[in-house]
């Protein structure tokens, strides 16, 4: 219900055909992404600052696609896997405009926006409620690291485009049917990458922060298709949901390691009573923590990539 | 939002940390006189909209105010590409009574804001991830195979928004949601539906049961924290110089199959953690004070050039003039905040309870 002053076409588009030999009986032939990686294992990641040379600050970062487990099978192209890749550009600071307000700090602006060909789906040219919230997620994580008050009556724009998403769940899985669960669990890690690239192309930026921030994911997945009961929760860094038949929580922390601090908290799903743990169901607190030391994961990245910014920098 | 929210604070920064101050020492001295976990107190109204399945109204004593209306509408399912042969059997059983989260529709109207300004969206966004958390709400809404309600859920706040209004439309859509009601079904199976149109023989959307405890939608929490000192359901001025703002959703779910172990153990409601998200504190955005020795009128000297000033403001003492809060929230702070709302006899059960307290007609 995003724009409502034109008549847009119908949201939902049509399907892809989906032919009946790959509904197959046999789940398992159809290359289902499996984890491979140990519950405890991050993703590889690709971070690079300076990419855009006419912003203030940018960054690229990029996350290593999924494994299938057997490479053979059709070669069509849904059956494609994408990793996440963003690209983040910093404007500013830079003065205000005449007939703005006093402010006493620097006025932060957040933007994400997904590439219309981000995803299995198209996304349109006007940002959706989704992207607009991830923009409210993004400027809670960075308002608290940038030390504001440093730019008084100025601006800064951090810019995001995705350029390949993250799914929510594996194609095969969505039989025309939409999403079931809390869904949407691409979100979180499309975000805390957000968090990471936003912070990197800060300090390329040379904005003043607290501290570098960095974004960790955590989520607790239920089943594979080895067992067809209900198998018991299980906690895993750095989530792909294309690669867990149900997701049950997930949980999305900005931190500041420095600090130990935690500027933006997200967290949804069934997550079930306080603190009490079992071990069906790990508690909030667990997920929190280990949300940590995933963000812990992708801060040795970012300090590794800023490093290396900085050493270049001082050689020119 | 925080455009908006900053041209609302209107406070000095001595009056600041006249509140910071008040609000930090133990307990916490709130402005309105109120204990930490005391709500304000409110007005509730239910069933004001004949043309609704369900509605409510809810009235803050400082004059907020919200109508909730809950309107339900038949539709086709999409098709879905399943297949007769054996193996399919199982997934079409497991279909049974999914729903999607397609199948409702949530709107927040909030005057003086366009609707893709990032409040409404984000209020929305919180709402709804609440109310889809855990896939029991939509499968609700299943009719049968082919068809189910679709439910549009449209908020209206009718007043301007003095405080931040997520608890407050929160506890509207709660009620709203408590006494949606359908028609009966009368088909049966995959048939096209067909109901009954004696209205009283209506069938609610969350079932009543003669125990105390049945499921009940979500409720969102707005919690914030002052030097450790955790309140709930803040005003617009203890905003304005809080340090963590979270929303915490919770759910109640019935425990009518385990029975008898209800009451051994003591507990008389399964609350559930349903969603968490950080607010950005309005305070970030407040002016700083300026102390004495950087002030000229007071007989300070004011520092030679911007870096200059901005290097004594930070290595200033702590609690001389008011700051606007830096960095985040310790974990162990969060966790107590949601330890808070989710403890037995905490607050999250006494709303609740005052949620019975509601007529519900």
């Amino acid at each position: 219900m995003s724009d409502r002053r034109r008549v847009n076409g119908p949201s939902g588009g049509t399907h892809t055909p989906i032919f009946s030999k790959y509904l197959a009986k046999d789940v398992k032939e159809l290359n289902r992404p499996t984890r491979v990686r140990a519950p405890n294992v991050l993703r590889k990641m690709f971070l690079k600052t300076g990419v855009t040379p006419s912003a203030s600050g940018s960054a690229y970062l990029e996350m290593e696609p999924p494994r299938t487990r057997n490479a053979i099978g059709p070669g069509l192209a849904s059956l494609s896997t994408s990793g996440l890749k963003l690209t983040c550009t910093v404007h500013g600071p830079r003065p205000l405009p005449k007939n703005a307000p006093f402010s006493p700090h620097i006025i932060l602006t957040t933007h994400v926006k997904y590439a219309p060909f981000a995803t299995r789906k198209r996304r349109g040219y006007i940002r959706d409620s989704s992207e607009r919230d991830l923009g409210v997620h993004l400027e809670t994580a960075l308002r608290g690291v940038i030390i504001g008050d440093r730019w008084p009556k100025s601006g800064v724009e951090v810019i995001i485009t995705i350029l390949e998403g993250e799914e929510d769940q594996w194609w095969g899985d969505d039989r025309g049917r939409g999403s079931i669960s809390a869904g949407e669990w691409g979100m979180m890690s499309v975000l805390s990458g957000c968090i990471t690239v936003a912070s990197a192309a800060i300090a390329d930026a040379g904005i003043d922060c607290v501290d570098v921030i960095s974004g960790g994911v955590s989520a607790v997945v239920r089943g594979s298709e080895i067992s067809d009961r209900l198998s018991p929760g299980m906690l895993v860094l750095d989530p792909v949901p294309s690669e867990h038949e149900e997701i049950v929580s997930a949980c999305i922390v900005a931190y500041l390691p420095g600090r130990d601090e935690i500027t933006d908290i997200w967290v949804k799903g069934d997550i079930g009573y306080g603190s009490q743990s079992s071990e069906d169901n790990p508690s909030y607190e667990e997920l929190t923590d280990n949300a940590v030391q995933a963000a812990l994961g992708s801060h040795r990245v970012l300090v590794g990539a800023l490093k290396e910014t900085a050493a270049l920098k001082l050689a020119r | 939002m925080p455009s908006s929210m900053s041209q609302q604070i209107l406070l000095s920064p001595a009056e600041l940390s006249y509140l910071h101050t008040s609000l930090s020492s133990s307990p916490p001295i709130r402005p309105d006189g109120r204990s930490s976990t005391q709500f304000r107190p409110l007005i509730a109204e239910t069933d004001i909209l004949p043309g609704t399945n369900g509605s409510a109204r809810i009235c803050f004593a400082d004059g907020t105010e919200a109508i909730v209306g809950v309107k339900a509408e038949v539709e086709k399912s999409r098709a879905r590409y399943t297949h007769a042969d054996e193996d399919g059997e199982g997934i079409v059983e497991e279909d049974e009574g999914r729903g999607l989260n397609e199948w409702v529709e949530l709107c927040v109207e909030i005057p003086g804001m366009r609707d893709d300004d990032s409040m409404p969206v984000f209020l929305a966004a919180m709402m709804s991830e609440a109310l889809l958390a855990d896939g029991e709400f939509t499968r609700r809404l299943y009719i049968n195979r082919r068809f189910h309600w679709k439910l549009y859920l449209d908020i209206l706040l009718l007043s301007q928004p003095s405080s931040y209004p997520l608890p407050l439309l929160s506890l509207t859509t709660h009620l709203a949601l408590l006494l949606t009601k359908f028609p009966r079904l009368k088909s049966e199976k995959d048939e096209d539906p067909l109901f009954d149109d004696d209205w009283d023989a209506s069938v609610f959307l969350y079932p009543r049961s003669s125990t105390k405890s049945f499921d009940r939608p979500p409720v969102t929490l707005l919690v914030m924290s002052v030097n450790g000192n955790i309140m709930f359901d803040p005003s617009k001025e203890e905003l304005s110089v809080a340090e963590v703002v979270l929303a915490v959703s919770v759910g109640e779910r019935s425990r009518s199959e385990e029975g008898d172990m209800v009451i051994d153990s003591g507990k008389t409601r399964d609350l559930r953690l349903l969603a968490v998200r950080t607010i950005d504190p309005p305070s970030r955005l407040t002016h700083p004070g300026v102390p004495n020795a950087l002030n000229t009128a007071t007989g300070g000297s004011a520092a030679d050039t911007s870096e200059k000033a901005s290097g004594q403001r930070e290595t200033m003492a702590e609690g001389s003039v008011w700051q606007p809060p830096r960095g985040g929230a310790k974990r162990h702070q969060i966790a107590a905040m949601i330890q808070k709302v989710l403890e037995q006899g905490g607050v999250a059960e006494e709303v609740m309870a005052g949620l019975d307290g509601v007529d519900l007609g």
